[in-house]
């Protein structure tokens, strides 16, 4: 790949990304741990259990060498971008699938050499980690999948072609008719085999089948998790956050172990009564673009932490309750049912606003709806990056349904940047003044 | 004497059934099993074959079971095709005997599928109008009432045993078209077939009838059960006006909960699109046959539900377990 001439990428010189890599993984490391202590200080009894997530969430700690082993032993690793990537695929095959989507800030800057700073920051900064070579699992992997959701998904996976084999993998933008689930399913196909020649395992029917249970069993105790929030809060939005979001690299089966375990403890912590905040905080919840550990954490942390304080209880974030919510639902365990579950999950299922659908993507708004009325919602914080255009321009549509119903929704956008910390707080804690307002009347 | 035999074994059935049946029942309300219905309703399925064995002994009871054929689909729809009807459980048993050999089922286009459920319609037209047209063709010499009754219900073209067609047993009590032993054996329909044709044609009709049926019911789910007669007359009811309340066991949807996945549509053995294309509120096809396979394996939990009036008496859970046995 190397002597090919780059599509996109600029020459930097060896020493410059050495130095750029140094110094924003110092800048990284800070962060997470600071991220992480201000968890464990804002949330009183937080559950022991949290401890492996927090380990997990180390991105250049254990997993990362855990990952590094296991391609020495010959396992593939498989990264994806959107999640409509097939997990249960590369499973089958016995690769390691990570989501590498990049949450730095810093790599943001980097991004906007190769692409103007009107494109969404969660590309530039995947294209400014990649080009220092930051994120260790976009570094681990030996291909990538590239869902072709949004404009800048679509071209991100060309720029990263010139480093990796990129899969793209084109998506119908009417999810509800039946030829984009013939054309979608014919995706699907291909992807299979790029995957089956790439790691020399062939997806059978039965590791197929094995594959689903694991992620089935993993959107159970995912599920166990939503429900408890439920209730009286017993554990801080951002603890749940982090859970789901470790799910994008961890391993599967120790994931839900771990959640299960979790699960338990919280379960033990309601029955005691031991609440994670003060029952008076506002229940809130953020729908709109991905929020990925490590940077990008400031609008859960001003939530959480803000006076008044409020608490997240719901998501609707393709980086956080998207991720399981959905199960595959098999009929007949034979190898076409498979697929087609598997096809009709990741796309009829899913609420991404890149969709439209026949009644006009309503899927989202009854998704927002249950939330609010399941999860006790008191208030809905719209977050869009600046460049994320289908979810700014949905936010229209959304806030006439919430206003019908009479739940406050509040428009924040922002950036990449720890610049705008401090008038976000402004912005958030008014939001959250007004909540506390509307439930004392 | 095999026959008194059988008779007495299918007798112990039809109460090992129901007592199995109803272990299912609280299983399944107390433990929320959800993903069992579909073996309760096997169960149900075959106490009701032993139950028609026995009801067709009684030959003065046919007619009064048309009635409550007819009369039970106002409450509870077409309760009867997914859980009673035995031509319904023979296909099932097909479709268990598919997936056991993991060759998967093909689904007919939509278009042809709707087609064929209006098409139910005109041929339970057919059947009813038939015999009405062919007594006023030849008129009775007198007019009573019972013997034009008599002639309209059981004359050349009865619509009671077409109606009644799918409910025959494979091993019928009184002189079937196959004899082996003592034992007779019938199939649905097979007998109204041989009533319309003579000599060599009385064999090869019902043959063919019987090879299009199975490999049908092989290769599509309740292949038989998409333009039954019978069935349009149960759902026919609930077209009119007035009768907008019935049935009143039907399936409800909770529009918020549904992320329309399309799980309920590709699980369907009758392939009902309603289900996932209703927007919420009750379920109002005629299509739909109550099997529940929906209901068990729709993932969000309260999303769809069995109504009864306005109670739910079962709904979708939150399974995620994987569904039946491999």
């Amino acid at each position: 790949m190397k002597s090919q001439q780059k599509k996109y990428m600029i020459e930097i010189s060896q020493k410059e990304i050495e130095e750029l890599r140094n110094s924003v993984k110092a800048t990284s490391r800070k962060v997470m741990a600071e991220n992480i202590a201000r968890m464990k200080k804002t949330s009183k009894n937080r559950p022991k259990a949290m401890e492996y997530f927090d380990e997990v969430a180390d991105l250049f700690g254990k997993r990362e060498k855990e990952i590094q082993a296991a391609k020495e032993s010959g396992k593939k690793v498989i990264g994806y971008m959107c999640l409509f990537a097939p997990i249960e695929m590369i499973l089958a095959a016995d690769a390691i699938p990570v989501r590498v989507n990049s949450g730095w800030y810093d790599t943001s800057k980097l991004g906007d050499r190769i692409v103007p700073v009107e494109v969404c920051p969660v590309i530039r900064s995947t294209i400014g980690a990649k080009m220092i070579g930051l994120s260790p699992y976009l570094e681990l992997s030996d291909a990538l999948i590239s869902v072709l959701t949004c404009d800048g998904m679509t071209k991100l996976g060309e720029i990263l072609s010139d480093y990796k084999p990129v899969w793209a993998m084109p998506i119908p933008r009417v999810k509800d008719s039946p030829q984009s689930l013939r054309f979608w399913r014919d995706g699907l196909l291909t992807v299979k085999g790029q995957i089956e020649a790439l790691t020399g395992n062939k997806i059978t029917r039965k590791k197929l089948k094995s594959a689903i249970e694991k992620t089935q069993r993993a959107t159970k105790a995912f599920r166990r998790l939503q429900d408890l929030r439920k209730g009286n809060p017993v554990i801080m939005g951002r603890d749940a956050m982090l859970v789901n979001q470790t799910y994008m690299w961890d391993d599967i089966t120790r994931w839900t172990e771990k959640t299960e375990a979790l699960c338990d403890e919280l379960e033990e912590k309601v029955r005691r009564k031991e609440w994670a905040c003060s029952l008076d905080a506002p229940r809130v919840m953020v729908t709109g673009t991905p929020m990925i550990w490590p940077d990008n954490w400031k609008l859960p942390t001003l939530v959480e932490e803000g006076k008044p304080q409020g608490v997240l209880v719901a998501d609707e974030l393709c980086s956080s309750e998207r991720l399981l919510y959905d199960p595959v639902g098999v009929d007949e365990w034979t190898m076409d049912d498979m697929l087609d579950a598997i096809g009709e999950r990741y796309l009829m299922a899913s609420t991404c606003p890149c969709f439209t659908s026949k009644d006009g993507n309503v899927d989202r708004i009854n998704w927002i709806l249950n939330k609010i009325k399941e999860w006790n919602v008191q208030g809905v914080i719209y977050y869009v990056v600046r460049g994320c255009m289908s979810y700014a321009m949905e936010y229209t549509r959304i806030k006439k349904v919430l206003d019908g119903i009479n739940i406050p929704v509040y428009y924040l956008d922002t950036e990449y940047t720890r610049e705008d910390v401090g008038q976000m707080k402004t912005r958030v804690e008014a939001f959250l003044e007004m909540l506390t307002a509307r439930i004392d009347i | 004497m095999v026959i008194e035999i059988l008779g007495e074994a299918l007798k112990l059935m039809v109460l090992a059934g129901l007592t199995i049946a109803g272990i299912l029942t609280i299983l399944i309300w107390k433990k929320g099993l959800a993903t069992r219905v579909t073996y309760l309703r096997f169960v149900i399925q075959a106490a009701a074959l032993a139950a028609f064995f026995y009801i067709f002994t009684y030959p003065i009871w046919l007619l009064i079971m048309l009635i409550v054929i007819l009369v039970i689909p106002i409450a509870f729809g077409r309760f009867f095709c997914g859980w009673l009807c035995p031509f319904g459980l023979y296909m099932d048993l097909i479709t268990v005997a598919r997936k056991a050999l993991k060759i998967r089922h093909r689904d007919l286009p939509d278009r042809l599928n709707k087609f064929l459920h209006n098409l139910r319609y005109v041929l339970l037209l057919v059947f009813l109008l038939l015999p009405v047209v062919l007594l006023l063709m030849d008129p009775l010499p007198s007019v009573q009432l019972g013997i034009v009754l008599a002639e309209v219900l059981g004359g050349p073209f009865k619509p009671m045993n077409i109606l009644l067609g799918p409910i025959i047993p494979l091993i019928v009590p009184w002189a079937g078209p196959l004899v082996i032993g003592d034992v007779n054996f019938s199939y649905p329909y097979v007998q109204d077939i041989i009533g319309y044709t003579s000599g060599i044609y009385a064999t090869i009709f019902p043959l063919i009838f019987v090879a299009l049926t199975v490999i049908g019911s092989f290769m599509i789910r309740r292949v038989w059960c998409r333009f039954c007669p019978t069935g349009a007359s149960l759902a026919v009811v609930n077209r009119f006006k007035g009768f907008k309340w019935a049935p009143a066991l039907h399936l409800d949807k909770d529009e918020e909960k549904c992320t329309k996945c399309g799980i309920c549509k590709r699980v369907c053995s009758v392939q009902v699109t309603d289900v996932y294309e209703q927007k919420g509120g009750k379920i109002d096809t005629s299509m739909c046959m109550l099997c529940l396979r929906c209901v068990e394996m729709c993932p969000y939990e309260g999303c769809l539900k069995l109504k009864i009036g306005g109670k739910t008496i079962f709904e979708s859970r939150n399974w995620l377990k994987p569904s039946d046995s491999d």
